[in-house]
């Protein structure tokens, strides 16, 4: 290969300030999308198991609608489609204080809250009717069943697949560049039009993304430890498994 | 020890893999494959896009096909096709590294930074930096950006030269023309800052282009050329010739007069500085 491997261009000039600026941005933007959907999923997952019928069907056309259409669309509506429909006043006023930044946590996380929602269905699904029948029989209400017993214990029970999703959303946050977020994969780009270094430059964003996605793996495999409820699972932690 | 000794094994053969075997020059790459393969654009008119035929087309591409490839095929003494893919800014030098494409014919500009990874031709078009506003817009050029928000695309000379020159400015970075101009109709951003080239292209083909006004004097200088693989000069001098004989023989000019000639798809008049430096250009047979 015919091609002159300049590592330095990582951390020379400007280019280091502008990696870190792009990692805050994509911690920043993942870390509000999460919030956003980790709410929207356990409300509308919650929803989606709940005794009264007109609930789930509102949480089912949620899920689908949101889940079904891609995550770019999504970055398109609420940057391109949304502000036009508020009052100018504010409109300009969001324009100026970066509206593309919000409409891109608001497309992560009702992209993403669907998503959730399904693993938290999976999780209310997962425990056995007769939990919620002995908490309705203890006197609580079907709200008060679902806040103190059920959606809890779906919670300690979907660990695994929620870092997943967590995963997926922090790399998702990347499409946030098609409306001019200058999160890590958009800074990494500009590194390659500053020193023509592409490969350094895309290398060092591939690494980036490794190590935030293994540190949250590490950080919710500790969370899954310590939130396990003896008992609820079959089968224990098995030696070797990390 | 012994899977860790395995894993940097396979990264030695992953990184070194490339290296053992000698590189073949570009022009026996096509004389094997009977193929030019360049890395070209889809949504850039003039210079290369695709018409409403489904052809790729272009200002670009035409001189790929009509001046570069009778150098190739005078060369070889074969007659080479041309095939077609699309490079973006953040792709094109990698599809060259890689070996994808053997040259890219686009709206590349030719950058110091950029000789460092890559080979360009002579120059084939110049132009510069300048404003794409809605009519009547206060913005007149860079000196009344400050403070208000401006749409660039990314990976483009434009942006960085209003990161620098005027810090103020609220620089949005579109990956794309049509997003860039999107942004622009809707008033997410004031002004949209291009090559004045591509301003005149993109307002020629928008809905309503009376609407729409490029304004500013360049504040870049952006000479188009064709970007090579490095260190592959009989590639380079064929590149080359084939763009002085279209210079020398006036094929070149009549090209520029289908494209940007008063009947062309954007008006562009050739100014007779442009037209002398393309000619001084020429070096003797």
């Amino acid at each position: 290969m015919n091609y002159q491997f300049a590592w330095s261009v990582l951390w020379s000039g400007q280019t280091g300030t502008w990696l870190l600026q792009g990692v805050l941005v994509t911690l920043e933007i993942s870390a509000l999308g999460w919030l956003v959907a980790v709410v929207l999923g356990i409300l509308s997952g919650a929803l989606r198991t709940a005794p009264i019928a007109p609930l789930r069907w509102l949480a089912a056309a949620y899920v689908e609608f949101f889940r079904n259409v891609p995550l770019l669309v999504w970055m398109f509506f609420w940057y391109f489609s949304m502000p036009p429909l508020l009052p100018n006043a504010l409109q300009d006023w969001l324009l100026d204080h970066s509206a593309e930044f919000w409409a891109g946590v608001c497309a992560l996380g009702v992209y993403h809250g669907a998503r959730f929602s399904e693993v938290i269905r999976a999780g209310i699904r997962s425990i056995p009717k007769t939990q919620f029948e002995a908490a309705v029989s203890t006197g609580l209400t079907v709200f008060q069943a679902y806040r103190l017993i059920i959606v809890p214990i779906a919670l300690r029970l979907i660990v695994p697949p929620a870092t997943n999703e967590t995963l997926n959303l922090l790399k998702n946050s990347s499409v946030a560049l098609t409306i001019s977020v200058a999160e890590l994969t958009f800074q990494t780009r500009q590194i390659e039009t500053y020193t023509a270094k592409a490969f350094e430059a895309l290398a060092a964003g591939t690494l980036i993304y490794l190590a935030l996605c293994l540190a949250i793996a590490a950080v919710m495999s500790q969370v899954e430890r310590r939130v396990a409820i003896p008992g609820m699972i079959a089968r224990g932690r098995q030696s070797g498994e990390f | 020890m012994k899977r860790l000794s395995l894993i940097w094994l396979a990264v030695m053969f992953f990184l070194g893999n490339a290296g053992l075997v000698r590189a073949e020059t570009t022009l026996e790459r096509i004389d094997k494959s009977g193929t030019l393969t360049i890395g070209t654009r889809r949504g850039s008119p003039p210079f290369a896009y695709v018409n409403q035929g489904n052809d790729w087309v272009g200002f670009s591409i035409d001189l790929v096909e009509k001046a570069i490839v009778p150098a190739i095929n005078k060369k070889l003494n074969k007659q080479v096709k041309v095939e077609k893919k699309e490079s973006t800014p953040q792709t094109r030098i990698p599809l060259l590294t890689a070996n994808s494409v053997d040259l890219i014919a686009e709206t590349m500009t030719d950058t110091q930074a950029r000789r460092d990874s890559v080979d360009f031709s002579l120059t084939f078009f110049v132009t510069g930096a300048q404003f794409l506003v809605k009519k009547g817009s206060p913005i007149k050029g860079i000196q009344s950006i400050a403070n208000r928000r401006v749409a660039a695309q990314q990976g483009s000379t434009n942006a960085k030269i209003v990161r620098e020159r005027v810090p103020t400015a609220k620089l949005l970075e579109f990956p794309d023309q049509p997003a860039a101009f999107q942004a622009l109709a809707q008033g997410q951003v004031q002004a949209y800052t291009n090559d004045g080239i591509q301003l005149t292209g993109l307002r020629a083909k928008a809905p309503k282009p009376d609407d729409w006004a490029v304004v500013g004097e360049f504040f870049s200088y952006e000479p188009y050329g064709m970007a090579m693989r490095k260190n592959d000069s009989d590639f380079r001098q064929v590149v080359n010739v084939g763009l002085m004989d279209a210079i020398s023989t006036g094929l070149y000019f009549d090209i520029y007069e289908k494209w940007f000639g008063t009947k062309g798809e954007v008006p562009y008049p050739l100014s007779a500085e442009t037209k002398r430096f393309l000619q001084m250009q020429v070096v003797p047979k």
